[in-house]
């Protein structure tokens, strides 16, 4: 069951496979749920689990077009401005080593 | 030491094929026509959609125009606010698939949309939709067009025209612009797709000689060095690309492969013979069967004539001047040189093989004279081969 209430930061992010649709996200800018699953070598189900769980925590946001739901990180969230630049951050500096 | 590189290019990728010139010589009346067709977009887009032919040969400048239409009244409108996007897509690039064209339409807004999952149909619907949220309006450019009605049929015109007026009160997203060689292709469609398309044609006419030394003059100016291309130059490329049934597109491509020409011999400045090896790169106008059918005086004729573009650099000569070099060479065989009656005759037979290309001068000179030029062969390959010939005739 979906815990709807706002999560810790701690919880949020302690999970592998939501910092991996994050990083996804990151670099991909927006994906549907489909294309996700298959990145993350997870099923459906579970993707679907971890999406609404970012996108409850007002990280993520979705677009639907029929049966195709496009994920991509809330524009207007200042929590997912702050994920990207760390997730950014990051990247540079491990490329820089 | 090694020699510092001398190239011709100023700007090479300005020949590129999908560079597109701010301005288009000779297509003045076509793009006003164009503009006059779309001129609602840029007061009420959303209370018509408009659809547009664009007919004409390869090479006649009906993607260019449309391209820099799309570009140009895009600029228009962002300057006014509004939300209007050019959209061209090659057919055949994308199979003939309306599916595809439309995934690529969508992908302008989203560029990860999923490929799998749904119709046409239902991707023309979201297309709309985004078109709807983002209060956007599109100029789709359909160009290669003969290549979605032979794979799809009428079908997809139909959608693409009619599903807009089925959505009552809502406005109006899509226009078209499609693009064709013939306008035959047209009317395998049904009468009631035909009829949507059918009320708007530019038909572009192939580009006169002169009208392609413009547009070679023009590539030339932003595309090389000062000087690195003479006028004689510029005239045998259009002459060639006339040839080609006015192609500009031939006529570029030579002028950016003759250059390379140029660079490759460190000449510092393309010349004819550049040109005339570019064009034999490009394709073999001249076949050996051709020149080994020729009578000895035709070939002996023809060896004067190459000795002098070899010789002298230049795209062209006067009747005058050939034949004095074919005295040289008559002279050089041991044979008694023919009339100027009988090397007339020959000239007819040189240039229905295709071998030459003459024209009558009409500026410049006193009177008028037959001009001859040397379009498919370089000179120097053109001698090795007669000398070649002869030998083997003598021998």
């Amino acid at each position: 069951m979906l815990i709807m209430v706002n999560m810790q930061i701690e919880t949020v992010l302690g999970n592998k496979l939501r910092i991996k649709i994050l990083k996804i996200l990151s670099k991909i800018r927006e994906l549907n749920v489909t294309e996700i699953a298959r990145r993350l070598g997870a099923n459906h189900k579970t993707t679907m689990k971890h999406l609404k769980i970012l996108e409850n925590e007002g990280i993520l946001q979705h677009k639907r077009f029929g049966r195709i739901r496009l994920y991509r990180f809330n524009e207007n969230s200042v929590k997912a401005k702050a994920i990207q630049t760390l997730l950014e951050t990051w990247e540079n500096a491990e490329n820089i080593r | 030491m090694v020699p510092a590189y001398r190239s011709v290019f100023k700007d090479e990728a300005k020949l590129d094929i999908t560079y597109v010139p701010s301005r288009l010589p000779h297509r003045e009346a076509e793009m006003r026509l164009l503009r006059e067709f779309f001129s609602f977009m840029l007061s009420t887009p959303e209370k018509m959609a408009q659809r547009v032919l664009i007919v004409g040969d390869v090479g006649t400048g009906k993607t260019a125009l449309s391209q820099r239409f799309g570009a140009d009244i895009v600029q228009q409108a962002k300057q006014q606010g509004l939300n209007l996007h050019y959209i061209h897509v090659n057919c055949r690039q994308y199979r003939g698939s309306l599916f595809f064209i439309l995934h690529h339409a969508v992908s302008v807004f989203h560029p990860n949309f999923p490929k799998r999952g749904f119709s046409a149909e239902e991707l023309l619907n979201i297309f709309l939709q985004i078109l709807d949220e983002q209060n956007a309006h599109v100029i789709l450019t359909l160009d290669e067009f003969e290549n979605l009605i032979e794979k799809e049929g009428s079908e997809p015109v139909y959608k693409l025209t009619r599903l807009q007026e089925t959505r009552l009160n809502k406005p109006q997203r899509i226009s078209l612009i499609c693009i064709l060689k013939n306008v035959k292709a047209v009317e395998s469609l049904d009468p009631s797709t035909r009829s949507t398309l059918q009320s708007n044609i530019i038909r572009l006419e192939k580009y006169s000689k002169e009208q392609l030394v413009d547009i070679i003059s023009d590539r030339v100016q932003l595309a090389f060095k000062p000087l690195a291309v003479s006028e004689d130059t510029i005239s045998l490329i259009a002459e060639l690309a006339h040839s080609e049934g006015g192609n500009a597109r031939f006529a570029i491509e030579l002028l950016w492969r003759a250059g390379k020409y140029a660079d490759a011999e460190d000449l510092g400045a393309v010349t004819p013979e550049c040109v005339r090896k570019a064009v034999s790169s490009i394709y073999a106008i001249t076949r050996k069967s051709d020149l080994a059918s020729l009578s000895l005086h035709e070939k002996l004729f023809l060896l004067g004539m190459a000795r002098f573009f070899k010789e002298n650099d230049r795209a062209y000569a006067s009747i005058t001047e050939v034949e004095q070099a074919y005295a040289v060479v008559c002279e050089e065989f041991g044979v008694e040189p023919h009339t100027h009656t009988q090397l007339w005759k020959y000239l007819q037979v040189l240039s229905a093989l295709g071998i030459i290309e003459k024209s009558v001068s009409s500026t410049g000179q006193r009177g008028r004279t037959t001009l001859i030029c040397l379009p498919g062969i370089p000179a120097h390959e053109l001698e090795r081969e007669l000398a070649m010939l002869l030998e083997k005739e003598s021998g």
